[in-house]
C-alpha cells in the first residue's frame, strides 16, 4: 500500500510539472470564407482613377445654397443638448425643461417639415460597443421623450457616435459631462 | 488508494486551468544574450531595432533575456564575457537596393561555443523591419524546439480615431509598430479579421446609416454586407468564416443578431430593452458570451445560442463592459473605480465558462480592448498609464506581461 502511494504520488508530480505548458483547447481546422461576388457596376472613370495623385478638381461650379440653410442653421443652434450622468441614459430631471423646449422647437413651422437626426455622444470612459450602445439609447430616450410630446416618429432618425464626437477634449471631469450628451441635426 | 488517485487527478484539472496563476520559484529557462552588427541605421535606429529584438524573444517566454545592449562586428569571435549565456543571438541589419532592407543573424551555443545556425531574411520596404525581427525570433525559437510562436507574424487590425466623426483602418504588426492604413475617409469603426488566414475585414462605416462591409486587405475589394439604423457591429466571426455575431439596433434598440453570409438571414438572439452588445462565439459555438446591462450596470453573461435564457457569468466588479472569448476562457475588462470620476483603472481579469476561478492579468492603469491570440494562449491589451500608453502582451501560460511603447492617434477598436 506505501509503496502505491509513493507511485501515484510520483505519477501525479510528474503530471503536475507539465500544467503550465498546458493549451486551452483550440480547433485550428482552417477555412477559406466564401465571397460573393459584387453586382457588376460600370466605372465611369476607371481610366482616371488610375491616375497617381492626391488632390483632383473640377470645373464645377458649386451649386447656390438656398436660404433654407440659413434657416436650419437657426434652428440647430437654438436646439438645446440633452446632458446624461456617468453610465446612464435615463433624462434627468435638470434636463425634461430642456427637452420640452425642443420638442416646441421642432413642432414650429419652420421646423415641422424637417428630418430630426438624433445624435447619442459618450465621454471617452467606455470601451468598444458599450459606449456607442449607451449613445444609441441616450438618443432613443430622447427620442421617446420627443414622441410622448408630439413630435411624429417617422420624423426622428437615430444615431450614435460613442467617443468619436467630443465637444471637449480636455481630461477633466467637466469636460467629460460636456460630451455625455445628445444633439440634434436637422435635414430637409 | 482509489481516493488518493480521484484527489490527484482532481488537482492536475484544476491545475490546467489557465484562470489559475502560475506561480514560478525557479528559473530554469536558458539564458540569451543579443549582440548587433548592424551596419545600417543611426544608434537611434539600432536602439529601435534592439529594443524589438529584446522585446520578441521576451515576449516567447521561453528565454532569460539579457538586455544589455552590445555591439561587435559580424564574424568576430565569442566574446569570453557571455560566456555564463546559454546563447548568443547575432544580429546584423544591412541595406539592399532601393528600399530592401535585409537581416543577417547567427546563433551560437555556448556550450559547445560554436554556431548553431545562420539565416538571412529579407524585406522589400524598410518601414516592414518589424516583420524581419519577427520571423527570426521565431525561428530561433524554432531551432531550439521551443513551443511555437508563429502568431508573432499575424497581424493586428485596429481602427483609430483621427478627427471628431473621423477613423481610419490600420493594418499593423503584433507590437503595432508597423501600420498600414487601409481603409480611410469618414467614420470606419469596429474592425473584425473575416477569416483565419486573415485575408479580409469586416467594418462599419458610419455615415448617415451605419453600413457593415466586407474589405479584402490584399485586393482592396469592398462589398456591402448589411446596414442597420442606429447602430450596426461585427462583434466575432464563426470559424468557417460562414456567421456573424452583429449587434444591430433597428429600432434604437441594441441587441445580439447572428447572420449567415452564404443565405442572408439574419436572426436575434437576444430580447432585452436595455443594452446587448459585444457577443462572441463560446465553447464550440453553440454558446456566446455578451455584454449586458441588464443588471443595471454593464456585466458579462452567457447563453445558448439557440435558448432564450440568459446565465450571468461574471460575479465580480460593478461595471464589466467589454469582452473576448477563446474557447472556454473569457478575458473582460473590469472598472474598479466605483464612482464616476475617481482615478479610472480598469482592469483586466480571466475566466473560465467551466469553473468559478477569477484571475487578475493587470494591477494598475486603464486596461482596455482585451483580444486573445488565435491560439488562445496570449492576450493583448491597450494600457494607459500615468500619460502613456502602451500595447501589452500577457502570456497567460507563463504568468508574464510585456508592454511595447504606443504611439498616433487614440484606438477606436482593435482585433487580433
Amino acid at each position: 500500500m506505501k509503496k502505491s502511494l509513493i507511485i501515484a504520488a510520483a505519477a501525479a508530480a510528474l503530471l503536475m510539472s507539465g500544467c503550465s505548458q498546458k493549451k486551452p483547447e483550440v480547433d485550428m481546422t482552417k477555412q477559406e470564407t466564401t465571397e460573393k461576388e459584387a453586382p457588376a457596376v460600370t466605372e465611369a472613370d476607371s481610366g482616371v482613377s488610375t491616375v497617381v495623385g492626391t488632390e483632383e478638381s473640377g470645373d464645377i461650379t458649386t451649386l447656390p445654397e438656398n436660404g433654407r440653410t440659413e434657416v436650419i442653421k437657426e434652428l440647430e443652434a437654438k436646439a438645446k443638448k440633452i446632458y446624461f450622468d456617468f453610465d446612464k441614459y435615463n433624462i434627468r430631471p435638470d434636463q425634461e425643461p430642456r427637452v420640452d423646449e425642443d420638442a416646441q422647437l421642432f413642432s414650429s413651422d419652420a421646423a415641422k417639415d424637417l428630418t430630426i437626426k438624433i445624435e447619442g455622444n459618450c465621454d471617452e470612459w467606455g470601451t468598444d460597443e458599450y459606449n456607442y450602445a449607451l449613445g444609441l439609447r441616450r438618443a432613443k430616450t430622447v427620442r421617446d421623450a420627443l414622441a410622448i410630446k408630439g413630435i411624429d416618429e417617422s420624423r426622428m432618425v437615430m444615431v450614435s457616435y460613442g467617443e468619436s464626437n467630443p465637444v471637449c477634449t480636455e481630461h477633466t471631469k467637466e469636460c467629460w459631462a460636456k460630451n455625455r450628451r445628445v444633439e440634434f441635426k436637422l435635414l430637409p | 488508494m482509489r481516493y488518493l488517485m480521484i484527489l490527484l487527478t482532481a488537482i492536475v484539472l484544476m491545475a490546467s486551468d489557465a484562470t489559475l496563476e502560475i506561480v514560478k520559484s525557479t528559473d530554469n529557462r536558458p539564458s540569451v544574450a543579443i549582440q548587433d552588427a548592424s551596419e545600417f541605421g543611426d544608434m537611434g535606429i539600432r536602439g529601435k531595432f534592439f529594443r524589438l529584438v529584446t522585446g520578441d524573444l521576451k515576449v516567447t517566454a521561453h528565454f532569460k533575456v539579457d538586455d544589455t545592449y552590445r555591439s561587435c562586428s559580424y564574424d568576430s569571435m565569442i566574446d569570453p564575457l557571455l560566456k555564463n549565456s546559454d546563447y548568443i543571438f547575432r544580429y546584423r541589419f544591412r541595406e539592399g537596393d532601393g528600399q530592401r532592407l535585409y537581416m543577417d543573424v547567427r546563433a551560437y551555443d555556448m556550450g559547445s561555443k560554436s554556431a548553431i545556425y545562420e539565416r538571412s531574411y529579407r524585406v522589400a520596404n524598410r518601414s516592414r523591419y518589424p516583420f524581419l525581427i519577427h520571423q527570426a525570433v521565431i525561428d530561433f525559437n524554432d531551432y531550439l524546439q521551443m513551443p511555437s510562436v508563429g502568431w508573432m507574424k499575424r497581424y493586428v487590425v485596429f481602427s483609430q480615431y483621427t478627427k471628431p466623426k473621423q477613423a481610419d483602418i490600420v493594418v499593423a504588426d503584433y507590437t503595432l509598430t508597423y501600420r498600414k492604413k487601409v481603409v480611410s475617409g469618414g467614420l470606419n469603426i469596429f474592425p473584425k479579421w473575416a477569416d483565419r488566414d486573415q485575408r479580409g475585414i469586416y467594418y462599419t462605416k458610419l455615415g448617415s446609416r451605419p453600413v457593415l462591409y466586407h474589405f479584402n486587405i490584399y485586393t482592396g475589394k469592398e462589398r456591402r454586407v448589411i446596414s442597420s439604423d442606429g447602430m450596426l457591429v461585427c462583434s466575432d466571426v464563426s470559424r468557417d468564416g460562414k456567421r456573424l455575431l452583429l449587434t444591430m439596433a433597428p429600432e434604437g434598440q441594441p441587441d445580439i443578431y447572428m447572420y449567415n453570409i452564404e443565405s442572408g438571414v439574419k436572426e436575434r438572439l437576444t430580447f432585452y430593452s436595455g443594452i446587448d452588445v459585444s457577443a462572441q462565439f463560446t465553447g464550440s459555438e453553440k454558446r456566446i458570451i455578451f455584454v449586458s446591462d441588464r443588471l443595471g450596470y454593464p456585466n458579462i453573461f452567457i447563453k445558448e445560442v439557440r435558448d432564450r435564457a440568459v446565465r450571468q457569468l461574471v460575479y465580480h466588479g460593478k461595471n464589466n463592459n467589454a469582452c473576448s472569448a477563446h474557447g472556454k476562457y473569457v478575458v473582460y475588462t473590469s472598472r474598479e473605480s466605483d464612482n464616476a470620476f475617481s482615478s479610472n483603472t480598469f482592469n483586466l481579469y480571466l475566466v473560465s465558462t467551466e469553473s468559478d476561478y477569477i484571475r487578475r492579468l493587470t494591477a494598475s492603469g486603464v486596461n482596455q480592448f482585451p483580444k486573445f491570440s488565435p491560439d488562445g494562449e496570449s492576450v493583448i491589451y491597450i494600457k494607459h498609464y500615468a500619460s502613456q500608453s502602451a500595447l501589452g502582451v500577457i502570456r497567460l501560460n507563463y504568468n508574464e506581461g510585456f508592454l511595447f511603447p504606443l504611439r498616433g492617434h487614440r484606438i477606436q477598436s482593435i482585433d487580433w
